[in-house]
C-alpha cells in the first residue's frame, strides 16, 4: 500500500532535514516509501517546493532537493525559492 | 564613454565577421552594465580563464529549470555583473517570430536585464544573459502576464522541445513537425519546469532524413520523417536536370565549376543501396531497396520527393561525450503515424513508457542512452514492447555471450547433481 | 500591476508553455504551409520556395554572432518591418532569415542588410561554411577552457569568402563548444573546435566543507579517481578529497558538482580539433567527428593557431574532395592515414582511442529495408 500523500511528504521532509547529505537527488526520496511510484514521489517533493518546505540546487545541468536552508551555495545567496 | 580599456577584445571589432565587441559597446551606452560585462571579459582574454563562478539555487519560485545561476569572482571590479543570472525563454516552434514580440521581449529584458542575448541557445530556447536575483520574479511575472510567454527547461527536465522549420517552408518535411513539438511541449510542462527524471530529456522533432536540427545526434527522443511507400518521380523533371535546365542540389553548388550534371555519377553511383538506373530515358527506382537516405531527393528537388504515406522513425538515446562518450540515438521504432488527429498519441505511449522505466532505474545523472547501454538493448525493447528485429541492429553481435533466461531453456536450470554424479565420476 | 513581492503567489500564472507557432508565421509561409514543392538557392544566401499555389517565398540569409543585443534585435526587428510585414525567423545555427513573398522585394532588402556595415552578411547556404554554433565561452560560463565568441569570430574572419559563396564540394558545418561538456554537441560536426582542459582539479581542502557535497564529488567522477582524504585546516581535521591524478581525464564534472574543485588553468587549457562528422542520413550514416589535433593554446584575442588549423583542413578539403562529399565521407575514402598526410596534420598517440567503446553494433541511423519484422508498423 502507498502512502497517503501528507504521510509521503512528512517522509520524505524527514529525510532532507535528517539526512547527512544537505542536497538529495529524487532517487533518494525513493526509499520514503517503496510503495509509492518514483512519479508520486516526484510529484510529492515538488509540491513541498511550492509549500516552501524544500528547495531546489541546481548545477545547471542537474537538479537536487534540499530542505529548506540546508543547500550548499558558493554565493551564500538564498535565492527566492 | 567606455568604462574600462579592452585593448584585446577592440581587436575582434575588425574584419568582415559581425563583430559581438561593436555590438556589446553599441548596447553598454544604454545599459552601462554591460561595461562591465566587456571589461570582466577583457579580463579574461587577459588571463586566460574565466572569472565566472555557478550559483545553484536561483530561479523562479516553484520552478526547478529556466534560470541558471552565475555570478562574478571579481565583482568588485565589475559591480555591474556581480550577479549575472541566465534566463531561458521557451521559444515558439522553429524561431518564427513576429517582431511584435520579438520587441516586447526586448523591452522587458530592458527592463529587467543586461540587454545580452543568445539567439539561441543551444537547445533552442530564447536565452536571455544576466540579471540579478531580485529582478527575477518580477521579469517572470511580466513575462507571463504581459507577453504570456514561459521559461524553458534546465536541470533534471524535460529540456525544451525543439524542431526544423518543417511543412512551413521545406517540401520534404514527412510530419508536421512544429505542431509536434508545440503540443508535446504544452502537454509536458510540469516535466518541463519541474525536475522529474535522473537527468536531462530532450525531444527534437526532424520532418526528413535530412535531419536539420541534429534530433539523431541530440536528443534522447528522436522523431525524424520518414515515409513508407515510394519515392514520387516526375519523369519531365528528370529530363530537364539532365538537360542542365534545372541546377542541381537546388543551386547549392552554383559556386563552382563542377561540370555538366551527371545522373549517372552525381545520383545513381551515389546511391548507398545502388537502388536507382536509368530505362528508356526514365529514372527507375527500386523501392524495396531504397533506405531513404535523401540524397537523390537533395540533388534533384524538382524531381523526386518523399512518398506520399508520411510518417516518422524514432530513434532514442543520443547524448554529448559526458560521461561515457557521445551516442547517436539508435533506432526503436522503424515507423509510426505522427498526426495531431490523435494528439500525437503513438508518441506519447512510447514516450511515457519509456520515462516510466528510466524513472525507476535511471541512476543520478545517467542519461536514458546510457542506461540503454547498462541494460542492454534487448533488454530495453522488452520495456517498451517492441519486437527485435534485424533493423535494431548494424550487425549481429559477434560474441557468444548471450544471457539466456531460464524459462527460455528446456527444462530450465533446476537439476539434481547427485543425479549427475550417478553418470559422471569425480 | 505587476509583481508585488508581498504576495508573490497572487495572480501568479505558471505553465504556459511557449507561444503558438501560428501566431508568428508570414502570411506567405501560413498560407502555404504543407504546400511547398520545391526550392532553389538563387545566390548565396538567397533562396526561393516555390508552392503549388503558385505563391513564392523569397528567404534572404544573414549571419549573426549569436551573443546579440537587444538593440541589435530591435535593428532587426526594423528591417522585418520594413520589407517582410513584420516576421522573421532564426535558424539553429544562428542565422536571421527574412522573408518576403515576391521577387521585387529580394533586392531593396538585400541593399538595406548592405548597407548595414559588417552587421548582416548574407551567405550560409548550399556547398559553403556557414554559421558556426557555439557556446558561452568566458562570456558566461563557469567551466569554460576556451573563450567562444571570440575564436569564431576570428574563424568566421577568415572563412568569410567561404560563407559568402558555395564553392565547397559540400556543405562544411563548424561548431565550438567551449569544454568537454559539449552544450554545443559539437560531436557530430564537419569540424569541432573544442575546449579542452589538461591540468587535475585542485582541492580548496578549506573551502570543500561548506560549500560542497564531498560524496556527490566523488561520484561525479567517470574514472574513479577521487577518493575522500581528511586535511588539516587552522589546527582542525577537516573532511575533503584527494585526486588520483593519472586517472583524470580533464572532463570537469567534479567541478560542476564541487566549486572548490577548480581546474581551469591559462597553460592547461586550450583547444582540440574534430573533424569528419556528420548529423544528415543522406548517403553515409551520420558520423562522430574525430580527434586529429590534441591541442592548440588558448591564444588571445585573435587565437592564430586555431584558425590556421581551421583553415587547412577546409582549404585541403575544399582541393581534394569530390562533389557532395563531406569532410567525414572524405576522409573515410582517401582513409584517415591520408587525411593526416593531405593535411600535414602530425599524428599523435592522442588520436588513438584509449577510453571506453561500447554499443558498437546498434543501429544509429534511420537506414533500414522495410521486412517482415517492420509490417506490424507499416499496416
Amino acid at each position: 500500500m502507498a502512502m497517503s500523500t501528507e504521510d509521503l511528504k512528512a517522509a520524505i521532509l524527514d529525510k532532507a532535514l535528517k539526512s547527512p547529505k544537505a542536497q538529495l537527488y529524487i532517487k533518494d526520496f525513493y526509499a520514503c516509501d517503496p510503495d509509492s511510484s518514483p512519479r508520486a514521489i516526484k510529484n510529492a517533493a515538488n509540491e513541498m517546493v511550492r509549500e516552501g518546505k524544500l528547495t531546489f540546487w541546481s548545477s545547471g545541468s542537474t537538479t537536487m532537493y534540499a530542505a529548506k536552508g540546508r543547500a550548499k551555495n558558493e554565493e551564500g545567496d538564498q535565492g527566492v525559492n | 564613454m567606455p568604462k574600462h580599456a579592452t585593448p584585446l577584445l577592440d581587436q575582434l571589432e575588425s574584419g568582415p565577421w559581425p563583430s559581438f565587441v561593436s555590438d556589446m559597446k553599441r548596447q553598454a551606452e544604454k545599459k552601462p552594465e554591460v561595461w562591465d560585462i566587456l571589461g570582466q571579459l577583457e579580463l579574461s582574454y587577459h588571463d586566460r580563464i574565466t572569472h565566472w563562478k555557478h550559483g545553484g539555487i536561483v530561479g523562479v519560485f516553484g520552478y526547478g529549470g529556466g534560470i541558471v545561476g552565475r555570478y562574478s569572482d571579481v565583482p568588485k571590479q565589475f559591480p555591474g555583473v556581480e550577479h549575472f543570472h541566465t534566463i531561458r525563454v521557451n521559444q515558439p516552434s522553429s524561431k518564427y517570430y513576429s517582431t511584435e514580440n520579438l520587441r516586447a521581449i526586448c523591452n522587458l529584458w530592458e527592463k529587467w536585464g543586461s540587454g545580452m542575448t543568445n539567439m539561441h541557445g543551444s537547445t533552442g530556447d530564447i536565452i536571455l544573459l544576466g540579471t540579478k536575483t531580485e529582478n527575477l520574479e518580477p521579469f517572470f511575472w511580466d513575462l507571463t502576464h504581459e507577453l504570456g510567454q514561459d521559461l524553458g527547461g534546465s536541470g533534471s527536465n524535460l529540456r525544451s522541445p525543439a524542431c526544423c522549420l518543417g511543412q512551413s517552408r521545406c517540401e520534404w518535411a514527412c510530419y508536421d513537425t512544429q505542431e509536434a513539438c508545440h503540443q508535446l511541449t504544452v502537454k509536458y510542462q510540469d516535466e518541463l519546469h519541474r525536475p522529474a527524471f535522473p537527468y536531462k530529456f530532450k525531444f527534437k522533432f526532424s520532418g526528413c532524413p535530412n535531419d536539420c536540427v541534429a534530433a539523431i545526434a541530440r536528443s534522447d527522443f528522436a522523431v525524424i520523417g520518414t515515409w513508407k511507400d515510394d519515392i514520387r518521380i516526375d519523369q519531365a523533371a528528370v529530363k530537364e536536370y539532365i538537360a542542365g535546365n534545372y541546377p542541381s542540389n537546388g543551386g547549392a553548388h552554383s559556386g563552382r565549376d563542377w561540370g555538366k550534371f551527371d545522373i549517372k555519377k552525381e545520383v545513381i553511383d551515389l546511391c548507398p543501396t545502388q537502388c536507382m538506373w536509368m530505362e528508356g530515358g526514365e529514372l527507375k527506382i527500386d523501392n524495396s531497396e531504397c533506405t531513404r537516405c535523401m540524397h537523390c531527393i537533395n540533388v534533384m528537388p524538382r524531381a523526386l520527393r518523399p512518398g506520399k504515406e508520411m510518417g516518422a522513425t524514432v530513434c532514442m538515446g543520443a547524448k554529448a561525450p559526458i560521461l561515457e562518450g557521445a551516442q547517436f540515438a539508435t533506432l526503436i521504432i522503424p515507423f509510426v503515424k505522427v498526426t495531431k488527429e490523435n494528439e500525437f498519441q503513438d508518441l506519447v505511449d512510447l514516450i511515457e513508457k519509456a520515462w516510466d522505466w528510466w524513472m525507476e532505474v535511471g541512476k543520478n545523472r545517467e542519461r536514458i542512452g546510457e542506461a540503454m547501454q547498462r541494460v542492454g538493448l534487448p533488454a530495453f525493447l522488452e520495456i517498451m514492447d517492441v519486437k527485435p528485429m534485424p533493423q535494431h541492429v548494424r550487425e549481429p553481435r559477434s560474441n557468444p555471450y548471450v544471457f539466456w533466461k531460464e524459462e527460455e531453456v528446456e527444462g530450465g536450470w533446476e537439476r539434481d547433481i547427485k543425479e549427475f554424479r550417478r553418470r559422471h565420476a569425480m | 500591476m505587476g509583481y508585488d513581492p508581498k504576495n508573490p503567489m497572487e495572480g501568479r500564472i505558471t505553465d504556459l508553455g511557449p507561444q503558438y507557432y501560428g501566431k508568428h508565421l508570414p502570411p506567405i509561409i501560413a498560407n502555404n504551409k504543407g504546400k511547398w514543392l520545391y526550392h532553389e538557392i538563387l545566390q548565396p544566401g538567397v533562396l526561393v520556395h516555390v508552392s503549388e499555389t503558385g505563391d513564392e517565398c523569397y528567404t534572404v540569409r544573414a549571419a549573426t554572432c549569436r551573443l546579440i543585443s537587444i538593440e541589435l534585435i530591435r535593428e532587426i526587428c526594423d528591417i522585418a518591418d520594413k520589407h517582410c510585414g513584420g516576421f522573421l525567423r532564426f535558424t539553429t545555427r544562428n542565422n536571421v532569415e527574412f522573408m518576403v513573398d515576391s521577387k521585387d522585394k529580394v533586392q531593396p532588402l538585400i541593399d538595406d542588410l548592405k548597407s548595414r556595415g559588417n552587421k548582416f552578411p548574407i551567405g550560409g547556404t548550399g556547398a559553403g561554411v556557414t554559421n558556426i554554433v557555439h557556446t558561452q565561452g568566458w562570456v558566461h560560463c563557469h567551466t569554460p577552457a576556451t573563450d567562444a565568441s571570440g575564436p569564431v569570430k576570428c574563424v568566421m574572419d577568415e572563412l568569410f569568402e567561404h560563407f559568402t559563396s558555395m564553392k565547397m564540394p559540400a556543405q562544411v558545418r563548424i561548431a565550438l563548444a567551449c569544454c568537454l561538456n559539449m552544450c554545443g554537441a559539437v560531436h557530430a560536426s564537419d569540424i569541432a573546435i573544442l575546449g579542452v582542459h589538461r591540468k587535475p582539479p585542485m582541492v580548496d581542502d578549506e573551502r570543500i566543507g561548506p560549500v560542497c557535497e564531498i560524496p556527490l564529488a566523488i561520484a561525479a567522477c567517470p574514472t574513479g579517481a577521487i577518493k575522500p582524504s581528511k586535511a588539516v585546516v587552522d589546527g582542525k581535521e577537516v573532511k575533503t578529497v584527494v585526486v588520483n591524478n593519472p586517472r583524470c581525464m580533464f572532463c570537469g564534472n567534479c567541478y560542476t558538482m564541487c566549486p572548490a574543485m577548480p581546474l581551469s588553468d591559462p597553460e592547461g587549457d586550450g583547444i582540440a580539433i574534430l573533424v569528419g562528422g556528420k548529423v544528415s542520413n543522406s548517403k553515409s550514416a551520420p558520423k562522430f567527428s574525430k580527434l586529429v589535433i590534441p591541442f592548440l593554446p588558448n591564444t588571445p584575442p585573435r587565437w592564430p593557431e586555431t584558425v590556421a588549423a581551421v583553415k587547412n583542413i577546409v582549404e585541403t578539403y575544399a582541393k581534394d574532395a569530390k562533389k557532395y562529399e563531406r569532410i567525414g565521407e572524405w576522409a573515410e575514402r582517401i582513409g584517415w592515414e591520408k587525411f593526416f598526410e593531405k593535411c600535414d596534420i602530425p599524428f599523435t598517440d592522442k588520436s588513438i582511442d584509449d577510453y571506453r567503446l561500447a554499443y558498437d553494433t546498434w543501429r544509429t541511423t534511420t537506414q533500414f529495408k522495410y521486412t517482415k519484422a517492420t509490417a506490424q508498423y507499416t499496416e
